[in-house]
């Protein structure tokens, strides 16, 4: 204790409103603005698509959607070809990405030795950060050449006329189409989706993994029964939100699909999605209906990644709860 | 006897080829992202030189750089990140401090959520129909909102994480000495997690340093070099767009550069929003 | 053996406070968390300048007892205080009473240090520039007061610009004590001060708990029985939300009048 004689305490100061209060409810006022903007800002985003869109829906009607005819020169537009393409090429990559992406987050959770946990974990992490254009060059100019030459030409000449390989390969074998496109994406969100699958992989508490390996059950089968169904809600998640992605990726797409319209017929025939339909053409829209139907594709991909987003987040939360 | 030997060779079995499988596929995987970055290192090399930021985009067949595509991205990228900042922080601590539980509060966090993973060609879109066509132009401050919407969310969802994450003892002794919450939060929750703050900051710049489709129809591209917003403003993701689509060896060989400066900034921004992030936390 | 037969009415036994030396005179307090009702009906006298020691198991809801006195709970939804609690004859749980100014006479140290990201002099000055402009020589006049009287001057007067997050536990909450005391609070509310903090610093917040009462009067949460003992001059003890006994210190710890109260005190249970 000091030796400093303690002065006895004066009477309380005379109080004003404290500082700070007079901005109070500015303050609050402003951060419930901010928080509003971003409702604004989303529907704003669908109103927006909705009525730049509108003329073109009016016009087509349901049709719009199912056809696949897509004209400028005779302003006649049908999204199907964009949507099956859309919706084919994020199925695919997902397909492909999705068993890579748990191996190398199971790979990093149960068998990566702990000296290269942290490198290939930062590593993973890292490159799901990489812009997308630089997938779409690479797609373009190194994958192509090497798809075109190793496997599509290969696949093509191996097809006897008439087999069932020889319908499923026509096109022209220059590397680009809707399959080469489906790869490309899958290389580009498999850093995400190993990322976010490694995450939730490691909310699993250490004791529930434990207690299954300590009652001798090998790997694969702490895996399957222990670990997987505690993450299923969130593993579920994880997926819709990759293919939400997926569906609305336009640069790592719109390099290497060959942007024609209409149905693919084979899986090396070019195809298109809507966001390369939009980011190839919404700048040479040629007409007033061109640049609506451009919108109104828009509107139908908004409305195709909010249902599948939604969902995803919805089962990411329902898992976080349960944690 | 035979039946449990038997039955434990398959599981044996099945898991060496689950365990093959796991290490295979993680092998593959990290070859091919190698693989693409070994790509971009080749061939960005190549292009980069000094002139990459002393020259600006050139007309095919004549040398040139990225000066102006450079400039125009920072530019942009700057403007949109102090938009993104105020509303995004005040966002992210409205939806913390003040919003709490509601049900409005909850569809704020829904919608933040979507806007996150949202195409980001629709947020061009948008932009395009509420900055460009009204006003009969493209122009830089339009690529700057678009690229703001983009980054809104990031900011928005580590600010309220972070915040959340702040002792509720720190604002309850803040709010004991007599202080108005909002004060609290101004200077001492905010102080407090100051380097959350940062590091999701750091996260947004990353995310829409690199971003493409967005600035298609907004920003659009300049050959030329200007600092002017109003117009339409060069930009290295869209001349990388422009360039690598086109015929011509020299522009292939400036978007490959221009890639190559892009990851690089990506990359070397997401690392230091992990070292902030590690900063050792104040308690 | 104790079960408790919720049915059974507590015996209770609550002693009485000269009028003129109640600071804050508590009537009739119920608190809800939701639906829950966590205090029944507690009336209890807090004498000026004297340290009143709220003992009791966990889960009694003494720290709700206590987060009532500065209405600490106004900033959650969802919990409710009904009853009085007149600090000077005004009620504290009255609707138009201006909470900032309310806390500002009433102040709060918690269980878990919580010094503010600031430097040392920042962290006490902070409360007393929220309703005072001081010139920076009554300042350091203020900061040091409030320091000498924490204990913790003579420690930190040399490094009053570094952070006070760099100090030790036992620094820490002395810290918290200190930015307290800087503001002038007549009543002083003390969580669990010492339940994070080593032996040594625990005797050091002691002693400062009994130099402060001169000044201020306190209420002291704490589950530990030996430092209820030493610092505070009465005790209540609680038991499910109830004030079960109230009396001098000496009294309470020698001769509970209730059966419950001693079984708690002699550790039959708690």
């Amino acid at each position: 204790m000091s030796d400093i004689t303690i002065p006895p305490a004066a009477p309380p100061a005379r109080r004003t409103a404290p500082r700070g209060a007079a901005v109070a409810k500015v303050f609050e006022g402003l951060c419930f603005s901010a928080a509003t903007c971003l409702l604004v800002a989303l529907g704003g985003l669908l109103v927006s698509l909705a009525i730049g869109g509108w003329p073109a829906i009016a016009k087509f009607g349901f049709g719009f959607l199912t056809t696949a005819t897509w004209n400028p020169v005779t302003d006649v537009y049908g999204a199907a070809g964009a949507i099956i393409g859309t919706v084919v090429t994020a199925g695919v990559a997902l397909a492909i990405s999705l068993p890579i992406a748990a191996g190398v987050a199971f790979f990093l959770t149960e068998l990566c030795p702990a000296p290269l946990r942290r490198p290939i974990g930062t590593a993973v992490e890292l490159l799901a950060g990489i812009p997308s254009i630089v997938y779409g060059m690479w797609g373009l100019f190194v994958f192509a050449p090497a798809f075109s030459k190793y496997i599509q030409l290969p696949m093509m000449m191996a097809a006897k006329p008439g087999s069932l390989l020889e319908k499923l390969t026509t096109g022209v074998p220059n590397g680009s189409g809707i399959l080469s496109a489906s790869i490309i994406l899958a290389i580009m969100i498999l850093p995400f989706m190993a990322a976010t699958l490694r995450e939730l992989l490691m909310t699993v508490p250490p004791g529930v993994r434990e207690s299954a390996y300590g009652l001798g059950a090998t790997t694969a089968e702490v895996v399957t029964s222990v670990t997987l169904p505690y993450v299923r809600t969130g593993a579920i998640g994880a997926v819709m939100l990759g293919l939400g992605r997926a569906l609305g990726e336009t640069m790592a797409v719109t390099f290497i699909i060959g942007n024609s319209h209409g149905f693919p017929q084979s899986i090396f025939d070019s195809g298109s999605t809507i966001a390369s339909t939009i980011a190839n053409e919404f700048t040479e829209a040629s007409t007033p209906m061109h640049t609506a139907a451009l919108i109104a594709l828009g509107l139908v991909l908004f409305v195709i990644t909010f249902v599948v987003l939604g969902l995803a987040r919805l089962l990411l939360r329902n898992q976080e709860a349960r944690a | 006897m035979t039946a449990s030997a038997a039955k434990i060779a398959r599981r044996r079995a099945s898991d060496i080829v689950f365990k093959m499988f796991c290490v295979t596929v993680t092998v593959v995987a990290l070859a091919a992202l190698a693989a693409i970055l070994w790509s971009l290192l080749s061939q960005g090399i190549g292009g980069l030189d000094l002139e990459i930021f002393t020259k600006s985009t050139p007309a095919p067949g004549s040398k040139g750089g990225l000066a102006n595509a450079i400039v125009g991205s920072i530019q942009m990228c700057v403007m949109a990140m102090i938009l993104a900042l105020a509303i995004g922080i005040l966002a992210g601590t409205w939806l913390a401090e003040y919003g709490g539980r509601s049900a409005y509060a909850s569809v704020v966090r829904f919608l933040n959520d979507v806007l996150l993973s949202a195409p980001s060609i629709l947020v061009g879109l948008f932009v395009y129909e509420i900055l460009v066509a009204p006003f009969h132009t493209f122009s830089g401050f339009a690529g700057s909102v678009a690229l703001a919407m983009l980054a809104v969310p990031v900011i928005t969802r580590t600010t309220e994480d972070v915040l959340s994450l702040q002792a509720a003892t720190l604002r309850e002794a803040g709010v004991a000495l007599g202080a108005p919450l909002s004060f609290v939060i101004r200077t001492i929750l905010w102080r407090s997690a100051s380097s959350g703050l940062l590091t999701g900051a750091l996260l947004a710049f990353a995310r829409i340093s690199g971003e493409t489709a967005p600035l298609l129809f907004t920003a659009l591209n300049n050959q030329f070099f200007s600092l002017d917003l109003r117009h339409p403003t060069a930009n290295l993701p869209v001349v990388i767009f422009n360039f690598a689509l086109s015929a011509y060896d020299d522009w292939r060989r400036l978007a490959w550069a221009g890639a190559l400066l892009i990851a690089a900034t990506v990359l070397t921004v997401t690392v230091v929003a992990r070292i902030v992030a590690k900063e050792p936390s104040r308690s | 053996m104790n079960t408790v037969n919720p049915a059974e009415t507590f015996e209770t036994s609550i002693a009485e406070i000269d009028k003129a030396q109640v600071k804050v005179d508590m009537r009739n307090l119920d608190f809800f968390y939701g639906q829950t009702r966590a205090l029944k009906g507690v009336s209890i006298p807090f004498a000026r300048n004297k340290v009143t020691a709220l003992i009791g198991p966990s889960g009694c809801g003494k720290s709700t007892l206590l987060r009532t006195l500065n209405r600490m709970y106004a900033l959650y939804p969802g919990q409710k205080a009904t009853g009085e609690i007149m600090l000077d004859g005004e009620n504290v749980l009255g609707a138009g009473v201006d909470l900032a100014r309310l806390r500002a006479r009433v102040g709060m140290v918690f269980q878990k240090p919580t010094p503010f990201p600031m430097t040392i002099y920042d962290n006490v000055a902070f409360g007393v520039r929220l309703y005072e402009t001081l010139a920076k020589p009554e300042m350091d006049v203020r900061v040091e007061e409030a320091l000498t009287r924490a204990a913790l001057w003579d420690e930190v007067k040399d490094k009053l610009r570094s952070p006070g997050l760099g100090l030790s536990g036992g620094q820490q909450q002395r810290l918290c004590v200190a930015r307290c005391v800087a503001v002038r609070p007549e009543v002083l509310l003390l969580d669990e001060p010492t339940s994070a903090l080593d032996p040594i610093s625990s005797a050091k917040l002691e002693d400062t708990v009994i130099q402060l009462k001169a000044d201020h009067t306190i209420v002291i949460v704490t589950h530990n029985l030996g430092q209820a003992a030493r610092v505070s001059d009465y005790t209540g003890f609680m038991y499910l939300g109830e004030l079960v006994e109230f009396g001098a210190t000496h009294d309470v710890f020698t001769r509970p009048a209730t059966s419950r109260t001693s079984d708690y005190i002699t550790g039959r249970f708690g």
